[in-house]
């Protein structure tokens, strides 16, 4: 891989990368506030469940966006965004992706400009189309020329540590356990990868009911660190 | 949807049955169903069906609401079993009323080989209103199960549907805990016009993935998704009145949300033992019926 292709995946990668992220812990807060993670053990529990999560709906519809990016076709594109909204069932993750996505190509549209997320943000911005965090990554990275894979695995490790930092915030848990974590979640993404390769829009699925209960009543929750 | 034959998840399970080959004559229900309003009533006018599935006429047992059709689905084969291929068709006309309920719980029997598969496609015109309130599903060890549902609704119609999920037979023996192998149900809603509100895919491999993990299942066994498709002013006012709780160690928790395009509700209830979510059920539907009718609910029956 080119030093400055590198650079880029790990700049856009970052979780200090000011999406907003780092204010979103993806349900962490309420399963803490219900006594539903509380040691390193469930916590990881949480993380494997937030990482099936991504794989299996927004990192299918990452692949795609990804593609349509690359064949220059906006329409595939927001194909994608529009059957990842409908998709998204649960509330607080359909906005927080909402945010983010937007954030993501408006950042990106002042870094470094590129005439299809442009265009896609134009979409956006008339409410032609969604505009979800997955779809606008796929855009951007594929337009600082990462592969499918790597834009995958970017997106993977965003998610995983917008949750870790979150972690650090809101329960007893080390920098040295969380970053261990991290370091074994990482070690399946080659396979997360191989697993939805194949797989068209259609194929988006998901279980975590008590993900969705919890996000129901962190909406309703009355003292709150994070918005999801 | 896609072909059953394209589903990546049915790919393990090709292998037919050493029975009769799947889909053969009856493993291949089939139930067309028509409910038009004619004045007070809601009339049963087209009735299709082809074993093992079986409906005999509309009832009126709805004291609060006469009018209402009354269909218990049946099964004669003793419901799901391996290279089953139900279809079930719905069309509700404008104004008519319905309710759809089944007369025990879906059992889907322990295979191997092959898999079963029901297709479902329920049609609402202007005004119309459609309870689908069936039995739980109990899937038994090593079965395969894949649901497909369409849902065509207009903006102006009420559909509501809910399915609770067993993890197995509960009380029979360990292994029957979540001891199945696939569970899998899409619900696809679109307007008239075709374009799509929500796809809603549940996917579910007990075997393959712990569905115990602390956000998936939890303690929890049992598991009500129930969608009320329904317009933007009923689902507000519903919004405000249905409470989502987790409290730590309760026997259930609920949790409601907004369907992503303006479609309605979307509420979620696991317990720890059937009868409580069916309560949790039982409650929302009284909520939605008198915001969306104006009537109340039913008793429940006694043997229920």
């Amino acid at each position: 891989m080119p030093t400055e292709r590198l650079l880029r995946l790990l700049q856009f990668g970052d979780s200090m990368l000011p999406v907003g992220s780092f204010t979103f812990s993806n349900g962490l807060e309420s399963a803490i506030a219900r006594g539903l993670v509380h040691d390193l053990p469930s916590l990881r529990s949480f993380l494997d469940t937030i990482a099936r999560q991504a794989v299996g709906c927004d990192g299918i519809a990452l692949l795609a966006a990804h593609r349509g990016a690359l064949a220059g076709d906006l329409a595939r594109v927001i194909d994608c965004d529009r059957a990842l909204h409908a998709r998204k069932l649960n509330v607080e993750m359909r906005s927080m992706s909402l945010r983010m996505g937007r954030k993501l190509a408006e950042l990106s549209q002042r870094v470094h400009p590129q005439p299809l997320t442009e265009l896609w943000l134009s979409e956006v911005r008339a409410e032609h189309t969604p505009g979800l965090y997955p779809v606008g990554l796929a855009l951007v990275l594929a337009g600082l020329g990462a592969s499918e894979e790597e834009a995958f695995a970017v997106h993977h490790y965003g998610v995983l540590s917008m949750v870790l930092g979150a972690a650090l915030r809101l329960m007893k848990v080390s920098h040295l356990e969380t970053q261990s974590l991290l370091f074994e979640l990482n070690a399946t993404v080659s396979d997360d990868y191989r697993s939805v390769a194949g797989a068209t829009l259609e194929d988006m699925a998901g279980f975590a009911p008590l993900l969705d209960v919890l996000a129901a009543c962190h909406v309703s929750s009355q003292v709150r660190l994070f918005m999801s | 949807m896609r072909a059953l034959a394209q589903l990546p998840e049915l790919a393990p399970y090709q292998d037919e049955p050493r029975q009769r080959p799947s889909g053969s004559v009856g493993k291949n229900g089939f139930l067309r169903l028509g409910f038009e309003r004619h004045q007070e009533r809601t009339v049963l006018t087209t009735m299709e069906r082809r074993v093992p599935l079986l409906v005999q006429q509309a009832l009126y047992w709805d004291s609060e609401m006469p009018g209402l059709a009354c269909v218990p689905l049946i099964t004669t084969s003793g419901c799901l079993l391996q290279g089953d291929r139900h279809t079930v068709e719905v069309e509700v006309g404008p104004r008519a009323q319905a309710h759809l309920t089944t007369q025990a719980a879906t059992k889907i029997h322990s295979m191997d080989a092959n898999f079963a598969a029901q297709t479902q496609r329920f049609v609402l015109s202007d005004q119309a209103y459609l309870e689908v309130l069936p039995d739980p599903v109990i899937p038994h060890a090593r079965s395969r199960f894949v649901s497909q549902t369409v849902i065509s609704i207009a903006p102006t119609a009420t559909l509501l549907y809910a399915e609770i999920l067993l993890p197995g037979r509960k009380h029979h023996r360990a292994e029957e805990m979540f001891g199945y192998d696939l569970f899998s149900s899409t619900v696809r809603a679109e307007r008239p016009s075709g374009e799509e509100i929500f796809t809603e895919k549940l996917l579910v491999e007990p075997r393959k993935r712990d569905v115990r993990g602390v956000v998936v299942m939890g303690d929890f066994a049992v598991f009500a998704n129930v969608l009320l498709l329904t317009p933007r002013a009923h689902a507000d006012r519903l919004l405000e009145q249905v409470p989502s709780h987790v409290e730590p160690g309760a026997q259930r928790v609920a949790g409601i949300g907004r369907l992503p395009g303006d479609a309605g509700l979307v509420y979620k209830v696991l317990g720890r033992e059937t009868a409580v979510v069916k309560q949790g059920v039982r409650s929302f539907w009284a909520l939605a019926r008198r915001e969306v009718t104006g009537a109340g609910i039913p008793d429940e029956f006694l043997w229920r």
